[in-house]
């Protein structure tokens, strides 16, 4: 009954999100798919911090791996194999998960503030990699690729429906199985876990060679959506807007990080524009990020258990 | 051949100690913090470069540089105060917010620094003016003096933890909250110390760096980056362990911006803590958690 259900309700979500292009503007159906690719970002993020507990700070290494790759796939810059557009963002994907097996291995030995801190100076050590050989990786500016998801914006949004869909499902599936609950165990008492014979290191680096994956999917996707590679994809504001829309949907929830990515990159890329401009003739040093950033201190220190968290609460301590 | 490489060893020992002791300053705040309060302070470059910025603009309007650069100083240290009292130590036990609202601090001030001035770089004057040359090789002497400054303080803060009963007291609280409660030690005053040292520490790299490199807004991210490299390499926690570190990763950086250029600066420091890591995971001198 159940399941019927949830089936029932993504039907219906899927059938929604499809029927959007008909009655919504061209603009806002392109944003629209850029933030359900974003979600992939910030969901796999999720599989690894929420579930085993390990903050991984350096998520947008592996989202800028899986770019340069499917991008370098798709450019004469190396003498490397054209390969078809949905073969490079898998072959980005699988880049991404090789670097975060061998991140994972090295690291993940370590307890949790030792990786934080290892993984937060990652993205910078690849974002040098685009300037040091700009002739490679295009510099500061990236480069533009010729072939793209597909020709027209609501064919693209389309195909970024369907590589969210399918990678928030595989991933959803992933956490809900028996691994999910051993990664899980790892998040509440790593000692113990390690007690009853669960091999926590094993299911850590696979928790984080999953979310790479995801992450150069995420990545490589972008990439052939906006048809630019850029070093923005390593960088750390996109890595504290994927902690941000994580942290207000609720770690560990898969739904509420996937919920947190599409209003946070709607909220900035939409919203926040508009209430910029309010404030321009104040002549105050003011922009969407600083907006983004302040709500996010405030947000932080009211409802330290996030913002789903913190309402679940408060409704509880109301009706109680 | 033969002075031209004695000459590039002198300029690497004369770069190779001025980045040491200034990243040496910034470690050894940022792993006392941690040490003591156990909060990761990803704002910690953010104080570095604010002081700085203080200090160009106090100079700007006429003020003394020496007055300027006390001022600064203590700047950096009420700003780490109000920081701690205002956002994290609401929510120190959530080691996940306390990542996330520094990291947004420093994001936050990067950007108002970046939209106030601009992404330039500028320099607090020179405290001292005059080159010595060494065997044909000009040595500024306010590298000379930021060395000294550096070592000076490192030394104090060796002192100030060892020898004084605030920094028992600290140290104290370090070792166990609780049980340092217990015997009557006020820990709420000693993490607010604490943070007063690690910023004015800081304050006092940030200074010494825009005396002598360009700074722009971004160079807060680079301060944290260097310090957590450091203390990475040197163990977290160990404030020693830091400045043994610092030093190895100024002379590395030297020896890499003489041979291989600027821009290899930081792909080549990081790679080699990671090689050091895969080695000796807990860093020089870590515990074990």
């Amino acid at each position: 009954m159940k399941g019927m259900k949830r089936v029932i309700a993504l039907a219906i979500t899927l059938a929604f999100a499809a029927s959007l292009p008909l009655y919504i503007p061209e603009a806002f159906i392109y944003l629209l798919g850029l933030a359900l690719l974003f979600a992939i970002l910030v969901v796999s993020w999720d599989v690894m911090v929420g579930y085993t507990g390990y903050v991984n700070l350096g998520h947008t290494v592996f989202v800028g791996i899986g770019a340069y790759t499917a991008a370098l796939l798709q450019s004469q810059r190396l003498a490397l194999p054209t390969l078809p557009v949905p073969a490079s963002i898998v072959m980005g994907g699988f880049i991404a998960a090789l670097v975060g097996l061998f991140i994972g291995i090295v690291t993940l030995r370590l307890r949790g503030y030792y990786f934080a801190l290892v993984t937060a100076i990652l993205p910078l050590v690849f974002m040098q990699t685009v300037f040091i050989w700009p002739d490679i990786f295009g510099g500061e500016e990236g480069f533009t690729i010729e072939h793209g998801l597909a020709g027209s914006v609501v064919e693209k949004y389309y195909a970024a429906l369907l590589i969210a869909f399918v990678s928030i499902a595989v991933m959803l599936l992933i956490v809900n199985s028996p691994v999910g609950l051993k990664l899980k165990a790892i998040r509440e008492d790593e000692e113990l876990a390690e007690a009853v014979g669960i091999d926590t290191v094993k299911y850590k680096i696979m928790a984080f060679v999953i979310s790479s994956f995801f992450a150069g999917i995420g990545g490589a996707a972008i990439v052939h959506y906006r048809m630019v590679v850029a070093p923005d994809l390593y960088d750390i504001p996109l890595m504290l807007l994927v902690i941000l829309s994580a942290v207000i949907g609720g770690l560990g929830t898969i739904y509420g990080p996937m919920i947190g990515g599409l209003l946070i990159y709607l909220a900035k890329n939409w919203w926040l524009k508009e209430v910029v401009d309010v404030f321009r003739f104040t002549a105050l040093p003011i922009n969407d990020d600083v907006i983004l950033y302040l709500i996010l201190i405030v947000v932080a220190i009211l409802m330290p258990e996030g913002v789903y968290q913190g309402i679940k609460e408060k409704l509880k301590k109301e009706r109680g | 051949m033969e002075g031209l490489s004695a000459e590039l060893l002198l300029r690497i020992i004369v770069f190779g100690a001025v980045a040491s002791g200034i990243w040496a300053l910034a470690a050894s705040g940022f792993s006392l913090i941690f040490g003591v309060v156990r909060i990761l302070n990803f704002a910690h470059g953010t104080i570095f470069v604010l002081s700085a910025y203080f200090g160009i603009t106090l100079t700007n309007y006429g003020v003394n540089p020496y007055v300027a650069f006390v001022a600064s100083i203590l700047f950096a240290g009420v700003f780490g105060v109000a920081m701690y009292k205002i956002a994290l130590s609401p929510i120190r036990e959530s080691k996940v917010m306390v990542i996330i609202v520094t990291l947004a601090i420093a994001l936050l001030v990067e950007q108002i620094l970046m939209m106030t001035f601009g992404g330039h770089g500028i320099s607090f004057p020179s405290l001292v003016e005059g080159v010595v040359y060494v065997a044909g090789v000009p040595i500024t002497y306010k590298r000379i003096l930021t060395f000294i400054i550096a070592v000076i303080a490192l030394i104090s803060l060796e002192f100030f933890i060892t020898r004084t009963k605030t920094g028992k007291m600290i140290m104290a609280t370090a070792e166990d909250m609780e049980a340092a409660m217990l015997i009557g030690i006020d820990t709420e005053k000693a993490l607010v110390i604490t943070m007063f040292v690690s910023s004015i520490l800081a304050g006092l790299g940030g200074l010494l760096y825009s005396q002598i490199f360009a700074t722009t807004p971004i160079v807060s991210l680079k301060a944290l980056i260097y310090a957590f490299a450091i203390v990475i390499l040197g163990g977290l926690g160990s404030v020693r362990g830091s400045i043994v570190a610092a030093f190895i990763v100024g002379y590395t950086l030297a020896i890499t911006i003489s041979l291989l250029g600027a821009r290899w600066s930081e792909f080549v420091v990081l790679l080699t803590i990671i090689a050091i890591l895969i080695v000796k995971p807990t860093g020089l001198y870590g515990v074990e958690e």
